[in-house]
């Protein structure tokens, strides 16, 4: 278009300069967000198909969602570890187990093994770590050991990984606490809270004189 | 791929396919053809992530991928399209038609096939029956039988196509794909960049031998867990039906035609009357396996042809039919026109030409509805006369001198008008030049079209928008109508199924109500404009296509 960018005002300043009429207000600031409409929009068509039609677009907008074919990132914000949770994850699991493309029509980079939680490969490279924290542990003060208690605690909610590694670092966490529990019964045993020395066994009882019985007995 | 394109195309992927499949879309959609690590690394997503959205994209036609520019030896790229996603919009469209020509079995079968992308037959058609059946009364089931028979019939209408097999991956038979005239504007490109579009294959319309015996299943809802253990048991199970690799696609093209005879038969009818519109749809009839996709105008019919396939129930005579049939020639929307003499009279429908005239109607009514019939008088005059100076548009549109120069600015800086310049010296001296207006309506129509993309964004965003303000009350509600559905299923007394109902507030449910008039009237809305986005496509498509 010629004239594309001279169908602003300028343009019709200079006509009208030649024509001789006033040239009208040139607008120098951008154009209201909702501007004012001197003409009211025609309503909607209304009618049974337009009816039928858009409840054809809701169920399938709604069938969407449902599909696997909905990708939707594993949310991972655990302000408060929920009850839920736990079922929420398989049920996101069976989801994306449930679609199983013919891989023979994609290119072989895109097939996504899709592993069940049962899966070596995945549960091995968990495994990895822990053990070397484990035997840090056995060296560790007992308040260190709670401290990585805690830590992998957090670790465990923050990791998107399927239910079963969950379990593992549960057995994991467990055998970590048995061994603690045992090593409390043991200093259970050599540091009582009770004083040794402070026990009687009874045979100075009554031998103290009961002489002054000012001193308040309590 | 412009901004409002790429725009809508993204807020379509969020609703429909999720926000991961969405963020890979648009980067694609914005990029280009990029291979699978330049995506990993733009998008910062994680590799299964990106993978698990190619695939869904890929399943859905959205995107194609091919062997690298550089070679046999790069890796291969992925190409996003904005027209396949915008077809999304028109996804009911589709699915209605198909109800009111092959019924409720042909309705679900393309919603099936619109919601899984690829699929075989035999999936389809057990899918389908399982769900006809649900519906039906108690006792009864459908048959896999009749639901075949209603694929084979969409595919003998070729409604449903195949999907191209795989460059490279296919057998050696199919010969290279064959450059058709089906793909528009590249006479002349090399075999290798242009993709086969699937009617290059020669089986594309071949419905398979498929051995499927059987009934629908009932799901029952007591049985609800064991069947969904035996229906996933039954996925890995391999059943073969003989159709293995055959996968179908909705082949859009063709129910794009069937839209634009719908339209232009209805256009008869609002002009003209029901008669005129009987006998242009059934020259449409006669002539659509005859007629190619892009082709200007039917295939000449004679006049006794089309009085001999009239449907019986009009029987007209004769003489009233020649004169139906000139009226429609001398019409100026130009719908039907004359081709020869022989056989009483050669009669055509200009298809491009009608397709023009439509889309010049609905630039006509827009401008009338913006800015009031006497811009709308002034915006005819200019598409009839093509360039007029200020003067004579004054005379020629009878409106007094000031309000015609209001209007025609207004026209001009929403740039529904342009000026033309014709120095009279090499200067371009403003007393010695010539102004013209004028308006062309192909970039015009383009224009519209690009608005339309933007309001049906706009409007799919304020329904987003809406349905956030309220989701706190909306997933109340759902709650509630989940325990009302449990309640009574366990056979519940009327008083607890009215407390639970008043759970929710009167206020909370005016709110409700208010809220699912919004979302209801922005979902129309969104349907309404697509039937303008289809006409101004098919107009800017068949000149394309003849330029």
């Amino acid at each position: 278009m010629a004239a594309h960018g001279r169908g602003q005002r300028t343009l019709s300043f200079t006509m009208e300069t030649v024509k001789g009429d006033a040239p009208p207000p040139s607008v120098q600031q951008p154009t209201p967000v909702f501007p004012v409409m001197e003409q009211k929009p025609l309503p909607l068509t209304g009618g049974e198909e337009a009816e039928y039609l858009l409840a054809l677009k809701q169920d399938f907008r709604g069938a969407m969602r449902s599909l696997p074919c909905f990708i939707q990132p594993l949310v991972t914000n655990r302000d408060v570890e929920r009850y839920s949770d736990k079922y929420n994850r398989s049920e996101q699991m069976d989801k994306l187990l449930d679609w199983a493309p013919d891989w023979k029509r994609f290119p072989r980079e895109l097939r996504v093994h899709v592993r069940k939680p049962a899966r070596d490969s995945v549960s091995a490279a968990v495994q990895s770590p822990p053990p070397p924290q484990m035997k840090k542990k056995g060296v560790k003060d007992k308040e260190e050991v709670l401290l990585k208690l805690e830590s992998l605690e957090k670790k465990e909610e923050q990791e998107t990984s399927e239910d079963e590694e969950g379990e593992t670092k549960k057995k994991q966490e467990e055998e970590e606490a048995e061994g603690e529990e045992e090593y409390d019964e043991e200093e259970f045993e050599e540091e009582t809270d009770y004083i040794m020395s402070y026990f009687d066994n009874g045979e100075d009882f009554g031998g103290d004189s009961d002489d002054n019985m000012d001193e308040a007995i309590y | 791929m412009t901004a409002q394109e790429v725009r809508l195309c993204g807020l379509l992927l969020q609703e429909h396919f999720g926000e991961v499949v969405e963020k890979v879309g648009t980067h694609l959609l914005k990029s280009g053809a990029q291979n699978l690590r330049t995506i990993i690394h733009e998008t910062g997503l994680s590799v299964d992530l990106v993978k698990k959205s190619l695939c869904v994209l890929v399943q859905h036609g959205a995107t194609t991928f091919s062997s690298g520019r550089k070679g046999l030896g790069s890796p291969t790229e992925y190409h996003t399209s904005c027209d396949r996603i915008l077809r999304i919009l028109r996804y009911p469209r589709y699915i209605y038609t198909a109800k009111t020509l092959y019924g409720d079995t042909g309705e679900l079968i393309i919603e099936e096939l619109l919601q899984r992308g690829h699929t075989t037959m035999s999936s389809t058609v057990k899918t389908v029956a399982d769900r006809l059946t649900q519906n039906m009364a108690e006792g009864r089931t459908m048959d896999y039988t009749e639901v075949s028979s209603t694929f084979s019939k969409l595919v003998e209408t070729h409604f449903l196509q195949r999907c191209p097999p795989l460059p490279g991956v296919g057998n050696k038979d199919s010969s290279a794909p064959i450059e058709t005239p089906a793909t528009p504007g590249t006479p002349a490109a090399p075999v290798n960049t242009a993709p086969p579009t699937p009617e290059s294959f020669p089986e594309c319309y071949k419905v398979p031998s498929v051995t499927l015996i059987g009934r629908g299943k009932r799901q029952l809802a007591s049985e609800d867990g064991e069947e969904q253990r035996s229906a996933k048991r039954a996925k890995m199970d391999p059943e073969t039906h003989g159709d293995e690799g055959i996968y179908w696609q909705v082949n859009f093209e063709r129910f794009h035609l069937h839209f634009r005879d719908q339209t232009i038969i209805s256009a008869v009818a609002n002009k003209l009357d029901q008669t005129s519109s009987e006998i242009v749809r059934t020259m449409l009839r006669m002539s659509e396996v005859t007629t190619s996709p892009m082709a200007t105008c039917t295939k000449p019919l004679s006049a006794n042809e089309i009085f001999r396939s009239l449907p019986p129930s009009y029987n007209i005579l004769r003489p009233i039919l020649d004169q139906y049939l000139t009226l429609l020639v001398d019409d100026p929307m130009e719908f039907v026109g004359k081709a020869g003499e022989s056989g009483g009279g050669m009669f055509v429908v200009n298809l491009h030409r009608a397709l023009a005239n439509l889309a010049r109607a609905t630039l006509e009514s827009v401008v009338q509805e913006r800015f009031g019939s006497r811009s709308a008088r002034i915006f005819r005059l200019l598409l009839r006369k093509r360039h007029l100076e200020q003067k004579q548009v004054e005379d020629f549109a009878m409106i007094p001198a000031k309000e015609a120069k209001d209007m025609l600015y207004t026209l001009l800086s929403q740039n529904l008008v342009q000026l033309q310049e014709i120095p009279k010296t090499p200067d371009y001296a403003p007393s010695r030049t010539f102004y013209l207006y004028t308006v062309n309506q192909l970039p015009t129509a383009r224009m519209l079209l690009q608005n339309c993309y933007k309001t049906v964004a706009n409007l799919i965003e304020r329904r987003l928008f809406e349905t956030k303000e309220s989701k706190r009350l909306l997933e109340k509600s759902q709650r509630i109508e989940a325990i009302l559905a449990s309640l009574q299923a366990s056979g519940a007394e009327p008083e607890q199924l009215t407390e639970v109902e008043e759970m929710i507030t009167a206020p909370e449910k005016q709110q409700l109500d208010t809220l699912r008039l919004h979302i209801n009237k922005l979902d129309s809305a969104e349907n309404q404009v697509d039937e303008t986005i289809f006409l101004l496509e098919s107009y800017i498509n068949s000149t394309n296509a003849s330029s």
